[in-house]
């Protein structure tokens, strides 16, 4: 169920005239915006997600122990569910979300990126699968150096 | 600004590396060394018309963001074409064929 919304935000608005993957794309910063301010990972995910049960224990989160750049912590995603939404969250920043991603059909759920820690938190991950059913997954992650800024 | 694609495929899935170029700058970092807040919202793969992966993203993703994603249903010889927009609504697009 994918909708499509124009951005209408101040800051945004002048991308949505350029933006030909916005037409065909779900632009979560568009459609849950406060979730992209919240300084919590449980205020974040509730605000994207709404406070709905989740099953825990089927998406693997791959991190390192100790992290030693906190500027770039590798997270690496996995899971034999059938996903389209994978949304990555944690509570070493100011604000809780990173990154949202979304799965074509066909998609298989082995995903990498590098994300800002500056301390020793959580990382969450909240997925939403293809049956309809929220899923989510929670690690430490311990940094030894803080990401630069942020 | 450029990026950085690459595309293969392994039995029948196909592993996307993918490296991006923005100095991922939030309100608090750009405060704090007084520069200027600039960073991707939004990051788009496709093959053909399909939207096989696509990404919602803030200042919180690594400076040069990296991302690695599988996929199925592409083949050798395809093209598949990495879309980009930044916070001031710049974009950005490259594509790589797939191996």
């Amino acid at each position: 169920m994918k909708r499509r919304k124009f951005l209408s935000l101040g800051a945004v608005a002048a991308a949505a005239t350029v933006i030909p993957a916005g037409l065909s794309a779900t632009d979560f910063r568009a459609t849950a915006p406060k979730a992209w301010d919240a300084p919590t990972s449980k205020e974040a995910i509730e605000s994207m997600f709404g406070s709905v049960a989740m099953v825990d224990g089927q998406i693997e989160i791959k991190a390192p122990k100790l992290a030693e750049n906190g500027g770039a912590v590798p997270i690496g995603i996995k899971s034999k569910l059938d996903l389209e939404v994978i949304a990555l969250f944690q509570d070493a920043n100011p604000r809780s979300a990173v990154v949202v991603f979304e799965l074509g059909e066909g998609g298989v759920v082995d995903l990498q990126t590098k994300i800002k820690m500056r301390k020793t938190a959580n990382v969450t991950i909240v997925a939403k699968g293809r049956d309809g059913k929220l899923y989510s997954a929670v690690q430490k992650v311990e940094v030894s150096i803080g990401g630069c800024g942020g | 600004m450029s990026m950085k694609i690459k595309a293969k495929i392994k039995k029948d899935v196909t592993e996307v590396k993918l490296l991006l170029s923005s100095p991922m700058v939030g309100k608090e970092e750009a405060e704090l060394k007084k520069v200027e807040v600039s960073y991707i919202t939004h990051v788009t793969a496709k093959v053909g018309t399909k939207v096989v992966w696509e990404a919602s993203t803030g200042p919180f993703l690594s400076k040069d963001p990296y991302f690695m994603f599988n996929f199925k249903g592409a083949k050798v010889g395809d093209e598949i074409v990495i879309e980009t927009i930044d916070n001031k609504g710049e974009t950005e697009s490259d594509k790589v064929v797939i191996k």
